[in-house]
Parts: structure tokens; sequence; C-alpha cells
């Protein structure tokens, strides 16, 4: 009884949740409470187990992540690179959107994708502003790149967080599975987008012009601070890229990042404490108590058993229904919770293969599926709606099915080439 | 002194009025802000001079300040070019509380006009008599009086 009582609250946050009935974090407060008056979690459960708590290794790696960037946004690097790059397009439409891109993407692979956006739109306005073109080509451009860069890397992408915490895989894990083929997705993309948006990209010589007499170097507002900056955020990738051979947890290296470069800026806590976003890590904490308690009634271990059962030596199927699924899924509702939810069943799947390469492939066909399948319509990721949200208060409205039009389209093709892409490095080559 | 005794004669313009028509009202007047008619003649809101500004600003500019320095002295001087072809009602804010009017009574007393301008965060409140507007008050006009009452040091 109790079982199918937690299971139905689950699905009822899960439902709220989804629907954005009411705010994210309230639904899944609401649903880890349920789980607590059900008595199947209770103070240790929550806290301090590592199967069905929360994890903290998530928590506290995105906690880091967050100061680092609440500091390396203050010195306008972000703008720019994004002028210069305009300005070294010579203000040709296609040349600057691409450039945009390849910006956006890299910065997506090392920073959340939210902030990248956040900080790369309005410079965006403002030289789609000079050139005289419409903005929303090159914004709905930059939003994919963020969810296509944002895949290459553990860090780039909540979900790639929460895989790389639950089956133990390394940074260097994530780049060499994951970075080359989305290298390949975003020259496809590059590609697709000369297609898609060809009617924006006029070139007017006049407007050139306006571009070129904007000043880059002015938006650098602390060059001190930008230096610091740079010298933390390597050493940070070096942490990140060596985390394995220093045997510290991502989380610790990020926390370590985050402090020295407090210490070295000399930035006050109101300053950088203010840009954390709190819901998001609080949405974190009550969702894992939410698929904790799952784990608790042995629900996923039933599923675990049925699918591993199911599955047998079948992982390109399992790879192909993950990839395919995920993406359609993560389309339409967040794929946090997706991705929290689906781990454990996946740990399952992974360990009944005994960690062979080709079971390990599973957590790659849902990194890809979650992280790229947000591409798909306007709510598919945060960055999606971060990104409309700016482009209307500019009066550019981008409605959910302008977006959607573009975004099944990339998210058709990028799929079916990581797909591709599975079958071949996993099971054709393996 | 009541609302009725401070109350001044005070510029208006409606929703059509030319937009570089009214800030060139409240530079040439050096107004804070002018009272906007509707098609009826009834007062309808008020425009802060900080709003006109709002609206020639970019909003990437004010989501992103440091956007402001990439401009050069010539573009930067052209920002009042977006005034031309603009009406009134194309810089008024498009919030909701638009129609939540600066507004009060003939008889309020220094302190309700204050409390309006403070709580609406308005450089000007109009004194209205049912649906006739008889004036406005203006921030320096209404510190004036009471500066004039208050204490000497």
């Amino acid at each position: 009884m109790t079982t199918w009582l937690v299971v139905a609250a689950f699905v009822a946050a899960y439902v709220l949740i989804a629907t954005e009935r009411i705010h994210r974090v309230a639904a899944a407060l609401a649903g880890a409470a349920a789980m607590v008056i059900l008595g199947v979690v209770d103070a240790h459960t929550a806290f301090f187990s590592e199967e069905t708590g929360v994890d903290w290794n998530v928590i506290f790696l995105l906690l880091g992540m967050m100061i680092i960037v609440s500091v390396i946004k203050q010195t306008g690097v972000f703008e720019y690179l994004a002028i210069w790059s305009a300005k070294r397009a010579r203000g040709r439409p296609f040349a600057v959107m691409v450039m945009l891109i390849v910006i956006t993407a890299v910065a997506s692979a090392l920073l959340d994708n939210v902030t990248t956006v956040l900080l790369i739109a309005p410079v965006t306005l403002l030289v789609c502003d000079r050139l005289g073109v419409p903005p929303i080509p090159f914004l709905l451009a930059e939003v994919m790149a963020s969810n296509i860069g944002g895949t290459a890397t553990l860090i780039g992408d909540p979900p790639n967080i929460i895989i790389a915490s639950k089956s133990g895989l390394t940074f260097n894990d994530f780049v060499f599975n994951l970075a080359p083929i989305v290298i390949v997705l975003l020259a496809v993309f590059v590609l697709i987008c000369r297609v898609m948006f060809r009617s924006a990209l006029i070139y007017d010589p006049e407007r050139v012009a306006a571009v070129m007499e904007l000043d880059e170097r002015e938006v650098i507002s602390d060059k001190r601070l930008l230096i610091q900056c740079g010298v933390v955020l390597t050493l940070v990738m070096i942490g990140f890229i060596g985390h394995s051979v220093f045997h510290l947890e991502p989380s610790i290296v990020a926390l370590l990042g985050a402090g020295a470069l407090v210490a070295v800026s000399r930035t006050e806590p109101h300053e950088f404490l203010e840009d954390v976003e709190w819901p998001t890590l609080v949405f974190f904490m009550g969702l894992f108590v939410m698929v904790g308690a799952l784990v608790e009634v042995g629900v996923m271990a039933d599923i675990g058993n049925w699918l591993t059962d199911s599955v047998g030596d079948k992982y390109f199927l399992a790879g192909s229904g993950l990839i395919w699924g995920s993406a359609a899924l993560s389309g339409i509702v967040d794929n946090i919770p997706y991705v929290a939810t689906m781990a454990p069943i996946v740990n399952d799947l992974v360990q009944a293969g005994g960690g062979s390469e080709q079971a390990n492939a599973l957590w790659w066909a849902l990194a890809l599926g979650a992280d790229l399948g947000g591409n798909a319509t306007a709510v598919g990721a945060s960055a999606n709606v971060v990104v409309i949200g700016i482009a209307a208060r500019n009066g550019h409205k981008i409605s959910f099915w302008h977006f959607t039009k573009y975004g099944l389209i990339v998210t058709f093709v990028t799929i079916t080439i990581s797909w591709g892409y599975f079958w071949l490095r996993y099971f054709a080559f393996a | 002194m009541l609302a009725r005794d401070l109350a001044q004669t005070f510029p208006t313009v409606t929703l059509d009025t030319e937009a570089l028509d009214a800030a060139r009202m409240l530079t040439e007047n050096r107004l804070p802000g002018l009272i906007v008619l509707d098609e009826h003649g009834h007062p309808y809101t008020v425009l802060p001079g900080s709003q006109v500004l709002r609206f020639v600003v970019p909003t990437y500019v004010q989501d992103d300040p440091a956007l402001a320095r990439a401009y050069d002295e010539k573009s930067a001087d052209q920002l009042c070019a977006k005034l031309v072809s603009r009406q009134v009602r194309d810089v008024l804010p498009k919030r909701k509380d638009v129609l939540d009017l600066p507004i009060v009574a003939p008889d309020a007393t220094a302190i309700e006009v204050a409390a309006q301008m403070a709580g609406m965060h308005s450089p000007i409140v109009a004194v209205v008599d049912g649906s006739a507007l008889l004036g406005a008050i203006t921030v320096s006009g209404l510190l004036a009086h009471l500066l004039d009452i208050g204490p000497t040091s």
C-alpha cells in the first residue's frame, strides 16, 4: 500500500512540475514532504544516504560553478568576445552568426547554459540592431548552440552532472565520449542555420560601419579581475580534467575554485551569493528526496530488474530507446527531473552488464537524448525560456510554435546523427 | 494646505501626441513629467521623464549596462531618433498598472499627496475633481511647501 502511495505522490508531483501549475520548487518540495509524511524518508535517508538522499556532489558542484560565474560575468568578457567576433566577421550576418554559435557553445560547455545565454543575448541584440538584421534567428541559433555545446562536458548541463554523480564517470570520460560528437553536431548545426535562417542573413554594407564603430575594449570593466578569473577558471578546468588523479570530486574542485576566485577578487559575500540560483538548488534537493523514496520502497529496483531482464544483452536496442525516448520526453518536460528519475534505472542496466563498454554506453545515450532533446520545444530547456523572455522584453516575440518548428528540425537531425555515432562507436567498431 | 491650493496648471498631452513633442515639452519647461489625458480629456496616467529615457535606451542595454560603454559618441547622441514617428502611447510602459493613476482629490492634505507620490514613484500627482483635472503638484512644489512651514535649520 505504501509503495502505491509513494508512486502516486511521485507522479502527482511530477505532473505539477511538468505542467508548471505551481512553481516547480514548490512541487518538488511538496513531493519530498509527501515522502516524509508517508514514512519512507527520514533525516538519515534524506541527508546522509548516498543511494536515497540528496546528492550533495551535484548541489555543491552547481553552487561552486554559480559562484564562479557570478564573478566572471562582472568582467564583461562575453560582451567583449561577441562584439570582437562581429567586427572580425566584418558585419557579414552569417559569419557573425557562426562566431556567436561557436562562442556560445564553448562557453556553455564550461559554464551553465542559462548564464551563457543571459550574457550573450543582450550583446546579440545590440549587434543585430546595428546590422539592421532581425535578431530572432540569431537568438534561436545561440540558445540551440548552448544546448548542444553544454552536452560536451560533465559541467555543461545539469543532467550531465547528475549522470556523473550516479555513474562515477569522470570529466574526461564525458569529454572523450561526448565532445567529438558535439563538434560534429555543431558543424552540422551551422549548416542547418544557413538554410533555416537564410532569409534573415542579408548583408547590408552600409550598416557594417555601425558595427565597426562599437568599441569592444570599453566593455571590459576590470582587466585585473579578468586576468584573475582566467587564471582561476584554467585551474578549475585542470582540476576537473585531473580530478581522478588528484582524488578530488568535481564538487570539491568547483568549491575550491569558487573560494579562490572570491578571495583573489575580494568579492563581497552579498555580491556572489545574490547570483546563486537558490531555487534551482532547492528544486534539486526536493527531486533527490522524491526519487530516493522510489528507490527506498524498491520501485526503482523492480523497474531496473524488469528492464534488465527485457534488455538482456541488447544494449543497442536499449540505447536507441534511451536516445529517442529521452529526446522526446525532454522536449516536453524539464530534462533535470527526467534524468534524476532515469539515472538509478540506467545504473541498474549498466551494473547488470558488468560495466562493459556497451553497457556503459547507455549513460551516453541518456545524456545525448536528454541534453539535445531540450532543443525540441520552447519549454524543453531552461535556457530556451530565458532567451524567449529576453527577446519579448526587447519587442521580439518568439511564440511556442515559432521556436518549436525550428527546434524539432534541429533535434531530429542532431539526435539522428547522435544515434549513428552511438551505433558506430560503441557497437559497429567496438 | 490642501491639494487644491498646491495644484498648479500643468501642461498636458494626449495618448496621440507625438513623442518627440512631449519630450521637447519636458525639456523646454523643465518638467519632471507630463500628465497624459485620454480621448475624453480625463487624466489617463503620468509620463515621467525617466520613462522617456527608459524608452530611448534599448532594453538590452538596460539589462547589461556594460554595453552602454561600447557605443561611440555619435551613436549615443542619436538615441532620441527612436522617438521619431512615435506617439505618447508607444512610450508609456506596457504594464497593467499604467492605469493606476497618481491622482489625489482636491481636499487631500500634504501628507496624502506625499504618500501618493512616494507610493507610486511618481514625480507629479494630478489633482482631480470628479473627472475634471484641476492641475498638478510636483515633487519640488510639494517639498517647497513642506520646507516653508517646516524646520528652519
